[in-house]
This record gives structure tokens, sequence and C-alpha cells, in this order.
């Protein structure tokens, strides 16, 4: 079965290279566009792990991650934060929210495909 | 061992052992104390480690009452978590060799 | 979809974000302390950063960078964006958008400029405040390198964390160092969705593992916690990996894990704790019926190895399909037919999960000339049907009616297609105020209204250039400097609005200023100076005003380098009438003046009058006519040998014959047998256009008269009509200009914009 996953990026371009590395790797891809819609779309979603962005307008990585940790369902799913940021402060932050493991970008489609793989089953 | 124990209980695990779960199958175990148990492992797709330490407390708490509990027809999942994590998937014990 | 395709959505949305980014910093300058806005704008240069990054387009990604570390600044309220602070930033805006420019299209930036503009944004974040005069260029001179790194925690310097131990030797490789790794999680590594038997499986692929689970802390069944951590492992692993490799394994769950790796000491590989290896022995399985399958479980970094393979073949194939694509599109740009092509791009934009699908211009202006075909066709096909058919009611004319009606259905959808926002124009213009008003000293706001107002993208991208030239000369010469405007009682500080809205099927550009207004004293001096107007002419307001837009006007005193050759205006003017529109301006002394363009919003098609002139078919625009009329002969008034004058409801009207302007005729028409059509003129006041009789009122597709023959004084273009005739569409602005020319000055009647007399 094909794993499942929810992307949550402002940028087209990163949505759209994610779209073609997930897909070119075999996942099942489902895309938000910031921290709203990336809540609303994953009842519907059921991903098997998710990947999100930090800075987003209207909710952010952080708030993000919190809503999904929050969320009866969906708490227990995996989530990468990508992010250009690899200062600690930031990492750390994602981490209190709940994440899971991070992506640095650039990311090179191996290094998301990898992460992906180390947090699900 | 008792030997006039009731018909065993048969309990089929989830599909999905995770975070979530964990509490589900404790509580379903909960109620199951008392008679012995065939845990029907055969859907487990994906397993995490705190179902595991249910089943292996449930194994425990069995093996207090003298009741018997036991794994049966588990799949592979299941199997290679347990591999995984150094637990006996038939007995739910540490695995010792 | 390939990396390519990919590329170019990036740079679309550098575009946006860049939009983004000024209007932001813009807000900023105008006091806007939103939180939200300050993160918009971080955001905005983040996204470009990281999209930079992912395409290795390093100059970018190194400004990008300075640009966001200062801004971060600001997001943290560690610096206050006062006028100067943002004053920097959007130049480094500017040069921002340069280096996107240069990414794309290849060529380079200014490299002083934007070291300069480095230092200035490290200077900023480091919490020096910029000195108040703007012109820092010079601190440029000093070579700075591309890109400083910030070393305080601030700054985010990207370091790729490496997770290639699969395919990457390390340079240490212990032939089968064995490892004892003692690893217990805490109940957050689960919650944060973590799963230690994951990580012992990812661990169990970096060579030989045994493993002993520690249960001693498992409560019983009813203490214990459910989601609490009890389990702990202790590991020891052969491998030949290093240590670094072990610790990668656990890189997302250290802080929420008790972890040790040491190398085990050789002589005691097991200890007292019995351990399981890993992949064990299936026979200790055996009775298990499912486990048979277990060879199928290849050596760890197999699997991963094989999944990265996988990937890689596929990003192939998919470059092969899209490289495919390319070869088939262009096949297709020399013969006609697009469907393989069209096929080709469907499948790739089917892939992509967005709502809009990006296509090439060429194929919408391709379907616009066709649907054009298409009207013309449709409306002699209608034609020759009623021609030959006369009772009216046939199924064929009801066909035909519905075939009318979709053709205009078609013909409106695919106009929307092409319709943009008027936004990338107007936030372009902001940038020639701050670069101008930076030249000329001028300190000036830009306020924008409307900017989503929707255009057909021929008319945006033809809007630059004049809007660019009439808010140069805004800056220039429409606004005072800030003494003059203090010494006014005014804000030192000049206003200049853009803003465009839809009227009655068009669109409206009006770009106002809160400067000195037209000095009509001195623009009729120079009209007179200049022989465009006589001495003892009669002129409204009005009519002075619109004098600068006539040919080699100029009324500035010095001329600067920012307008060039002066005002021009009447450049500005025709790029405008060329466009079908409108231009004029209203003005009043001391409080500035106001351009008005009225745009049509597509230049496909025309809502039109058909007339008959001499003989001739002519169309005129219905937005220029206001009435239609049939003169009486007492409503005549004659003044002179050629002048007419034409009352209507108690006011007189100057009445223009149409076929004697265009040369169509050697003398005036009788006004009685022929009708007038009331037309309003830019700034011009109302004229009575004689023509000889009305044919009918329909939409005509306008043929370019520039493209196919040439350019023909009074016409602004041709049409084919449902007859199968060609029929000139009339330019009733340079008409009405010319008969004003022909009233003002007759001897000089080659003088105005429009020399008639040359027309054939």
């Amino acid at each position: 079965m094909k794993k499942k996953v929810l992307t949550v990026d402002d940028s087209r371009t990163i949505r759209n290279m994610l779209l073609v590395t997930l897909n070119n790797a075999g996942f099942e891809t489902i895309q938000a566009e910031d921290g709203v819609e990336g809540l609303e779309v994953l009842e519907g979603a059921n991903p098997d792990v998710i990947v999100t962005d930090i800075n987003m307008p209207r909710l952010d990585g952080f708030g993000f991650i919190e809503g999904v940790r929050r969320n009866e369902k969906y708490r227990a799913v995996p989530i990468l934060v990508l992010t250009t940021e690899s200062d600690q402060e930031k990492k750390n932050r994602a981490r209190q929210a709940g994440a899971t493991g991070w992506i640095v970008k650039p990311f090179d489609p191996a290094k998301l495909i990898d992460a992906i793989e180390r947090v699900t089953a | 061992m008792a030997s006039n124990k009731p018909a065993p209980g048969s309990l089929k695990l989830s599909p999905i052992l995770d975070l979530n779960e964990a509490s589900v199958l404790h509580g379903k175990l909960m109620s199951m104390r008392g008679s012995d148990v065939v845990i029907d492992a055969s859907d487990v797709e994906r397993a995490g480690v705190q179902c595991a330490q249910v089943l292996v407390a449930a194994a425990r708490a069995w093996a207090a009452d003298g009741k018997s509990f036991l794994v049966e027809s588990a799949s592979d999942a299941f199997d290679k978590t347990a591999r995984l994590i150094g637990i006996d998937a038939k007995q739910l014990v540490a695995k010792e060799i | 979809m390939d990396m390519n395709e990919i590329k170019e959505i990036f740079f679309q949305e550098c575009e946006e974000q860049l939009a983004e980014l000024e209007s932001g910093l813009l807000k900023l300058n105008d006091g806007d302390r939103d939180p939200e806005t300050v993160n918009a704008v971080f955001r905005a240069v983040h996204s470009i950063k990281g999209g930079a990054g992912a395409f290795g387009l390093d100059d970018l990604v190194s400004f990008a960078h300075v640009f966001e570390t200062t801004l971060d600044c600001v997001r943290s309220n560690r610096l206050e964006p006062t006028p100067d602070v943002l004053k920097v930033m959007l130049k480094s805006a500017d040069v921002l958008a340069d280096l996107v420019t240069a990414s794309r299209d290849g060529g380079s930036v200014d490299a002083a400029r934007s070291r300069g503009l480095v230092k200035e944004l490290e200077a900023l974040a480091n919490g020096e405040l910029p000195a108040p005069s703007v012109h820092t260029e010079a601190a440029a001179a000093k070579p700075a390198e591309a890109a400083p790194q910030p070393t305080d925690e601030s700054g985010f310097q990207p370091i790729p964390f490496s997770f290639d131990g699969f395919d990457e030797e390390d340079e240490v490789t212990l032939e089968g160092s064995a490892y004892e790794i003692v690893f217990k999680p805490r109940r957050e590594l689960y919650s944060k969705g973590n799963e230690a038997a994951l990580l012992l499986r990812d661990l169990s692929r970096l060579g030989e593992m045994s493993i002993h689970c520690d249960t001693d802390a498992l409560p019983a069944l009813d203490q214990m916690d459910p989601e609490e951590a009890y389990f702990a492992w202790k590991i020891s692993l052969k491998t030949t990996r290093g240590e670094e490799d072990i610790r990668t394994v656990f890189e997302f769950a250290e802080w929420d894990c008790d972890l040790e790796v040491k190398l085990a000491e050789p002589a005691r590989p097991d200890e007292e704790q019995p351990m399981v290896p890993v992949p064990f022995d299936l026979s200790i399985l055996d009775e298990t019926p499912t486990s048979e399958e277990e060879s199928e479980e290849p050596s760890a970094s197999g699997i991963v190895a094989a999944t990265l393979a996988a990937a890689e073949t596929a990003t192939n194939v998919t470059r092969l399909a899209s490289v495919a694509a390319r070869v088939a599109e262009r096949q297709e740009a020399s013969a006609a037919a697009a469907a393989p092509a069209i096929a080709a791009q469907n499948t790739a934009a089917a892939s992509s999960a967005g709502q809009t699908i990006r296509v090439d211009l060429d194929r919408v202006d391709r379907l616009i000339n066709l649907v054009g075909e298409l009207v013309i066709n449709q409306a002699m096909l209608s034609q020759s049907v009623i021609e030959n058919d006369a009772t009216g009611t046939s199924s064929i004319n009801m066909g035909l009616e519905e075939l009318q009606q979709l053709t205009r259905e078609i013909q409106d959808s695919v106009m929307a297609i092409r319709a943009q926002p008027v936004k990338p124009v107007f936030q372009r213009m902001s940038r020639i105020v701050r670069e101008v008003a930076d030249m000329v000293g001028k300190s000036i706001r830009l306020v924008t209204e409307g900017e989503n107002t929707e255009v057909d993208k021929t008319v945006i991208d033809k809007l630059a250039e004049p809007l660019t030239h009439m808010i140069r000369n805004a800056v220039d010469h429409g606004i005072e400097t800030p003494e003059k405007r203090e010494a006014a009682g005014k804000s030192p500080e000049g206003t200049i609005k853009l803003t465009a809205k839809h009227r009655s099927g068009r669109i409206l550009i009006e770009l106002q200023d809160d400067g000195a207004g037209i000095n009509r004293e001195r623009v009729r001096q120079k009209a007179i100076d200049n022989d465009l107007i006589a001495a003892d002419a009669n002129l409204t307001d009005d009519e002075i005003d619109n004098l600068i837009f006539m040919p080699g006007f100029s009324t500035a005193d010095k001329i600067s380098d920012i307008s060039g050759r002066g005002v021009g205006m009447d450049v500005v003017k025709r790029s405008i009438q060329a466009l079908g529109g409108r231009i004029s301006i209203s003005s009043r002394p001391g409080h500035g003046s106001t351009f008005t363009m009225s745009l049509p919003l597509t230049l496909a098609v025309l809502d039109g009058m058909v007339v008959t002139v001499a003989g001739q078919t002519l169309v005129v625009p219905l937005t220029a006519i206001v009435e239609t009329l049939q003169p009486e002969a007492s409503a005549i008034h004659s003044f002179g040998a050629n002048h007419r004058l034409i009352s209507i409801r108690n006011s007189f009207c100057p009445l223009v014959d149409v076929g004697r302007i265009l040369n169509f005729r050697a003398i005036q028409a009788n006004p009685v047998e022929g009708v007038a059509l009331l037309v309003e003129s830019e700034g011009g006041g109302q004229r009575a256009l004689m023509v000889d009789a009305i044919q009918g009122q329909r939409q005509v597709v306008i043929k370019s008269l520039e493209a196919n023959y040439t350019h023909v004084p009074g016409i602004a273009a041709a049409t084919i009509l449902g007859d199968g005739r060609v029929a000139l569409i009339l330019d009733v602005d340079a008409v009405v200009a010319a008969s004003r020319g022909q009233a003002l000055k007759p001897e000089l009647a080659l003088k105005p914009e429009m020399p008639l007399a040359a027309a054939g």
C-alpha cells in the first residue's frame, strides 16, 4: 500500500518539488498551503507522515504541529519539519511543539525520502 | 497451573498498534483479566513499543493470575517488530537465549 | 514536471514574493507595525532563499540570507524599522529583485551596490544605526566578501545535515568495530511521533546487531500508563560505520532519550546480559506459519539503497517523458497540429495538485485569434443566411442565433484567460518612484489602489512604458521639492496615487499627484512660442492643461536626466492611443494634477457603430459615442467658411465632417443629409461627428492596421465585417484633435499631432 504524505508549505516552488519527489518515490501526496489548510485537510487525508514548513502565513509550522498533536486521531502521526533554518533555537521550538524530525532545505530528494523512511514503518 | 480453565478468550489486535492504540488495548486487556487469552496478531501491520509494553505487562499479569496468555498467528510485521525490540513474539517476554 | 519547469515556477513565485516584500516594506514605511506585516516580509525573503538554495543560485541565497538575518532582527524587535532602516531595506529589495532577474535571464547585477547593501544590512543586524544620509553607495567601494556569514545565534547559516551514511564511506572504516549502545526512550519520544522500534530498525541496518530489552521498569498491568516509556535497550552492534552514523540514527530522538554509544571492549563482547542477535535465526520461530517469508527481508541498507535507486529511476523516467514532451512541443511549433504536445502538457498538469495550469501565452493568443476568426465567420454566415432566407423563422436562423450566442460566450471566456491584475505593473512603479525621488532629492510616497483590477495581459504589458514615463514626470516635475512644499504649507513628503478601476467596460487608471499643478501661464506661453496655438486663442483651463500632450511640448526649465527629452507627454498619449485608450489631465494649481487614462479591457474586440462616410464603411468605437442625432437645418450655425456649430439643448458644439477630415471628399457635406454622432474626447469636450448614415451596431474583431499595412492618421485599426468587407475603425480622439487644430489655427493645419493632410 502506498504511503500517504501530507505536505504543508506556502511556497509553490517547494510544493512542486515535494510533489515530484514524493510521487517519483511512490508516495501518495496531499498538499496544503499553510497551517490552517493543513489542519483542514488532515481529517480527510489520514496521512502516514506529515512534512511541514515553518514560516507560513495564517498558521505557522509550530502552530500547525501543535494542532496535529492535539488532534485525538492524528496526534501520533510523525511530522517532519522542512526548513532552511538549522539553528538550534528553531529546531527546539519545533521539537517542543511536537515535531518528530526535520529536514534542512535545500533538500535533495534522497534526503527527503530518507527522512520519511526513518519515521515511518 | 490451573487445570479447569474456562474457554480461552480471544483478542484480535488492531492493524495499527500505535500510541493511540496503546490505551485502547490496555483497556481491552484489563477487562479480560481472569481467563485464558489467545491473542490474534494476524492483522497487525504496524506495531509500536507502547503496545508491546502493554502486551508484555499483560503477559506478566496473566502469568501471575495463573492463566495462559498466548500470541497466535502473528503477522510478519508483528514478528519483525518483536524481533527488533528484543521481545519473544509468542511468549511476550524479553528474549533470553 | 521536471526541474526546469519547477524552476520556472520558482521565478514566477519570486515575482510574487518580491511584490509581497515591497508592499510589506512600504506598509512598514507608512507606520504599520502589525507583526503579520513583518512576518510576511520575512517570509518573502525566506521563501526566495529557500527556493534559490534548491537550485544552487548561490548569489541569490547569500544576499537573501543577509537580508533575512536583518529582517529577523526587526521581527524579533531587536531593530526598530525607522524610515532610515526601511530605506536600506527597500534598496535591498530592489537588489534582490535584480538578483532574481539576473538568475533567471543571466547577466549580472551591480556588484558594488549589492556589496554595499550587504554591509549596510549587516551593520543594521549588528545594531549599528544607519547614517541619516541615504547615499551610502560610496561605502561599497570597499570589497566585501560575497556571503559574510553571521556568527551570532540569530544567523541561520544553513548547515545541511548529512544522512548519506548509506552511500558514503566514512574516512575511518573500522572493520567490524563493535559498539555498545544503551538506549532508553522517554515518554516524549513517542508523543512526538518517534518510535523506538523504527530507531532500532534503522540501527539494525548499520550492521549486525544483538539486542537485549530491559523490561524491568515495566510496572504491573493495572498500574501502568499505556503511553509511558518503560522499555530500554542494550544493543551491541558490529558495524563498519563510525559512531557518528550510529548517533545519526537517533538524531531526531536524542533530546527524548538517554543514549550511550561506546566502542565495546573487544575481550568481552557479552556481559552478564544475554543478547538476541537481530536478525536472528528463524528456526527459533519455525512454528510460526508466516515466518517462511522471512528470507524476503534483504539486508537493511539494501532496502534503502533499492528505494533510492527506484526513486532515481522514476525521476529519470519523468525526465525522459518531459524531454519527449518538449520535443513534441517543438515539432508542434513548426507543424500546426498541437494535439500531442497539449496531451503531454495535460499529463504534466494533471500530476500537479495545483488549481491553476500554466499555458504558453502563444497558445492563448492563437486561440484568441481563432476565436476572432470564428466571430467573423459566424457573422458572415449569419449575413448570407439572412440574405438568402427572408422568412427569418427557419430553424437555420434559430440555430444561427444560438451560434452567435455561443460564439460570444466563447469569446468572453477566452478573453478572461488573458485577464490579469494590474498589480505587477503598479508594483514596478513604486521602485521607480523610489529611485527617481532619491535621485532628485525628493521624498515621495506612492499609494496604489485597485491593484487587483483585471485587464487583458497585452494591455498590461503595454501599459508599463507610458506609466513609467508619467510616474517619472510626476516625481520629477509634478511634485515640488520638500522646501517648496513646506513653503507652500504642505507636508514635505509628496504623495502620488495610482488607482485602477473598471468603468463601463473599460479600465480607468488614474495618476494623481499632490504637487503644484500645471502652471497654465507657462504652458500657454510655451504653446504660443512653439506656434502651437494663436497668441489670442481663447482656451479653457482644461484645454490649456491638455496642451502638454502636444508633440514636442516641454515646460521643464531644465531638461533633467530623469525625463530625458523633456516632458514628452505626446509620446505617452500616442502609446495610450495605440492601445485604443484615451488620456486627459485635470489640474488644480497648488493642489496637483490628475492624469486619467481610459483603456479597453482587451485589444482584441471592440463594440462599434458601423457608419457610412462618403461611400466608405467606418466603425466608430461605441465607447466614444455619447448620442446620435439627426441634425435639423435650424440647429446648424456656420462660422466663417469652414466652421459650423450645432446647437444641442441650448449649447453649441463644433460640427466635424469626418469625410472632410479624412480627406474622403473635397467639400463639406450637408449636415442635414447625414447623422451627427456626439462624441466625447479626452479633455477636449464634445464634438458632433458628421457621417452620412448609420448601418448598425456590432462587435468587431480588431485587426491592426500597422501590422498589416501602415499607420493611417485618424484611423485606429481595421476590421472585417460580416459581408467580408474590410472596414476602418475611426480614431475619434485623433479626429477631434485634428478638428481642434483647425479651429485653433487653420494655417497650421499640418502642425497638429495628426497631420491629416497626409492621409490618403
